[in-house]
């Protein structure tokens, strides 16, 4: 009877991709828009699903005798998010994917992969994070790239095509490192237990017996894989192309989403060996990696032409700034982690939404072909502002506070580190300004340029997202303060 | 006759050729003699599992054995052949980094490496010498095809390259601990659909069709209205 919550979560894929079958039968289509409704109502399914599982169920709940999968905070909140972003995209898919295909730019008859991938990565994601078995977590993390790199080839251009197949090739080769970290782990286990786990709840038991070098090397090749899943240096190179060549729908969902899987993996490997032995040296690997990824891809924006990928970029630094929080490890470092998640996601999402308005204005998102934006594209040059003050760290908005708390935590362990990080963010937020003057100030002699009637769809979800991040920024509700307290003690830290 | 051969004598035997199919995928540049060097591979891989069945009678080794016959070795070189009839290559002469003599060369210091690491480190986990043998290859095996998909420009050589790591974790996996059953399956359904797409992804840059519109014929057609 349980298992029907989990049949729930999946059941609108199931439909969509029977019915898409069964009009393949019939010889009968959908169209672009009917695809876009299908979608939105898949997310507030999806969405009013999930709220009522944080609020009915005694969480953790755990599903089936195996207990393979189970919902706890940390997988519901990354779900709630996950649901929020979806929708929004959906919405702006509407108008965006109709253009595309006015424009040649994605073939009719792609459409129902399109959207059927698009629906399905909702799916892989929202198991992935109810996954308590790590071979299981594994499998929809590939999963999640097959669907993400299909979404990425659907457009008509061979650059897509290559940027996909980058991004297969580097995450499936880094999860397959992960896979031997895996077994190694199982066979671990099971000297110590006898049958062997890979299931989350039992390994946090079985940390402190189990043999502290060979973990180190489990652990250190589990790292690989999620490194390379959430774009954090060295495994971040497939990021900046996919995320230039992507639609910005689908991006808006990666960066929001699908990077959060990989971090949520960190977070919940940290946890788990912080009972071990080799905790310490652990989370001292993480503060590393999370600071050359802050400090590469601070110096890499500074150069950027392109808006997407500046935009990608600053996807690296903030999977970074996560990293980093994973690695100091304490409570309050995790829980301003936690909610640098959601404000990253929200922001990121409408950075991506008013990119692609732009594209589709000018057909491309260098700053050099941008003229005139604020009176052709008003809602998207807001966006951008709004958006690169709000990612950058400027006060009133919520990154303004994690990355302020999580500097403090860090202070705690070394004033010259939280200096060093300190200088890449001023980088970070000279290129945005830079980029900004440049493209956004810049008008042409020619007022005969065609403007791109924005639909209204597709300016919504800017104007929603803008308006949450400017409310999340001065006020943050209690209840949510409490739920992420819950989930940091839920975790050990 | 096999009961006089001791089981450690055919599985040594199995992981040196394996090693030796892992150098071939390294060294060819005929695209169809790759595939069926990757046949091949897959082959010794299920037959590695069908001498543990035959040693421990625990079914799970059996299916694996099963399905690594039936996946690898007979669906995938097919969905990779019938890609490479309709493109206009047969030979895959670029390279990379690495030339097939440096990355011979470069291999044996891997297996050292690897060998080095583990003999020290997996000594804790598996006492038997067999073992941190089938693990070393294992992790060689998939070493080398990160070394394919590194030094070679043909997508189809990278894929069989990345098959061919797959096949180094799941001998990984015979020799240390094999995972729960049904897991093996899902690793098997994923690495179809990643091959799958993969190819069709690889048709669209491979092909010296000029237009690569038809590169998601497979997948486009299929809901196309007839």
């Amino acid at each position: 009877m349980e298992n029907l919550i989990l049949l729930a979560y999946i059941l609108p894929s199931l439909i969509l991709g029977g019915g898409l079958l069964g009009l393949r039968l019939v010889r009968g289509s959908l169209s672009p828009k009917m695809l876009a409704g299908f979608s939105l109502g898949h997310g507030l399914w999806h969405l009013g699903l999930s709220l009522w599982v944080l609020l009915a169920l005694p969480l953790p709940h755990y599903f089936m005798e195996s207990r393979y999968l189970f919902i706890d905070r940390l997988g519901i909140f990354q779900v709630l998010i996950a649901s929020a972003v979806f929708i929004l995209a959906a919405l702006y898919s509407r108008g965006y994917v109709s253009h595309l295909i006015a424009n040649k730019e994605l073939d009719t008859e792609n459409l129902p992969v399109f959207y059927l991938g698009f629906n399905l990565l909702l799916s892989v994601i929202t198991f992935a994070f109810f996954a308590n078995n790590l071979a299981l977590f594994w499998l929809f993390l590939e999963l999640s790239t097959l669907f993400s790199a299909l979404l990425i080839a659907t457009l008509n251009a061979r650059d897509n095509l290559v940027a996909a197949l980058k991004y297969i090739f580097i995450a499936s080769t880094a999860m397959i490192f992960a896979f031997i970290g895996l077994i190694i782990l199982f066979s671990l286990t099971r000297q110590v237990s006898g049958t062997g786990t890979l299931n989350w709840d039992e390994l946090a038991g079985l940390a402190p017996l189990l043999s502290p070098s060979v973990l180190g090397l489990s652990a250190l090749l589990i790292l690989t894989g999620l490194l390379a899943k959430s774009g954090l240096v060295p495994l971040h190179n497939w990021l900046p192309a996919a995320y230039a060549k992507a639609p910005s729908v689908v991006t808006a969902l990666m960066s929001a989403t699908v990077l959060n899987i990989g971090i949520v993996g960190i977070l919940r490997l940290s946890a788990l060996l912080r009972q071990s032995q080799i905790g310490e040296t652990f989370s001292n690997v993480l503060i590393g990696l999370g600071i050359l990824s802050i400090g590469v891809a601070a110096f890499s924006m500074l150069s950027r032409r392109n808006l997407k990928k500046l935009i990608g970029f600053s996807s690296i630094e903030h999977m970074g700034i996560m990293l980093l929080a994973i690695g100091i490890g304490t409570p309050l470092a995790v829980f301003w982690m936690l909610f640098h998640t959601l404000a990253h996601s929200l922001v990121k999402s409408g950075l991506f939404f008013s990119a692609g308005i732009i594209r589709r204005q000018y057909g491309s998102d260098r700053f050099d072909r941008i003229f005139d934006i604020f009176r052709l594209q008003p809602v998207a040059a807001w966006g951008v502002i709004i958006g690169s003050a709000a990612i950058t760290g400027m006060p009133l908005f919520p990154v303004f506070l994690s990355e302020l708390n999580i500097l403090i935590q860090l202070g705690g362990i070394s004033v010259w580190l939280v200096l060093a990080v300190l200088f890449c963010l001023l980088l970070v937020a000279s290129s945005f300004a830079t980029f900004l003057l440049k493209a956004f100030t810049r008008s042409e002699q020619t007022a005969d340029r065609p403007v791109f009637r924005t639909p209204l769809s597709m300016k919504l979800p800017v104007y929603v997202i803008m308006a949450g991040v400017v409310v999340l920024g001065v006020f943050q509700p209690p209840v949510l303060a409490d739920f992420l307290s819950q989930i940091v003690k839920g975790l050990g830290f | 006759m096999l009961e006089n051969i001791p089981l450690n004598d055919i599985l040594k035997i199995l992981l040196v050729l394996v090693l030796v199919t892992s150098a071939l995928v390294l060294w060819q540049r005929s695209l169809t003699s790759l595939f069926k060097t990757y046949a091949l591979q897959s082959l010794l891989v299920a037959l590695v599992a069908l001498a543990f069945f035959i040693h421990d009678s625990h079914l799970t080794l059996l299916f694996i054995a099963l399905l690594t016959l039936f996946g690898k070795v007979f669906l995938i070189p097919r969905i990779l052949n019938r890609i490479l009839f309709q493109m206009n290559i047969r030979r895959d002469l670029e390279f990379r980094f690495l030339y097939p003599v440096s990355s011979l060369i470069v291999s044996i210091l891997l297996v050292f490496g690897v060998y080095q690491v583990f003999s020290s480190l997996l000594g804790e986990v598996m006492p038997e010498r067999l073992f941190t043998l089938g693990a070393v290859i294992g992790v060689s095996m998939a070493l080398m095809g990160m070394m394919v998909i590194f030094s070679r420009k043909k997508m189809l050589t990278k894929i069989v390259g990345y098959l061919s790591m797959e096949n180094g974790a799941i001998l990984f996996g015979l020799f240390v601990a094999e995972l729960p059953f049904i897991l093996e399956i899902l690793v098997l359904i994923d690495l179809v659909i990643l091959v799958l797409l993969l190819t069709v992804l690889a048709f669209g840059i491979d092909s010296t069709i000029e237009d690569f519109h038809p590169r998601f014929t497979p997948l486009g057609e299929w809901f196309k209205k007839k």
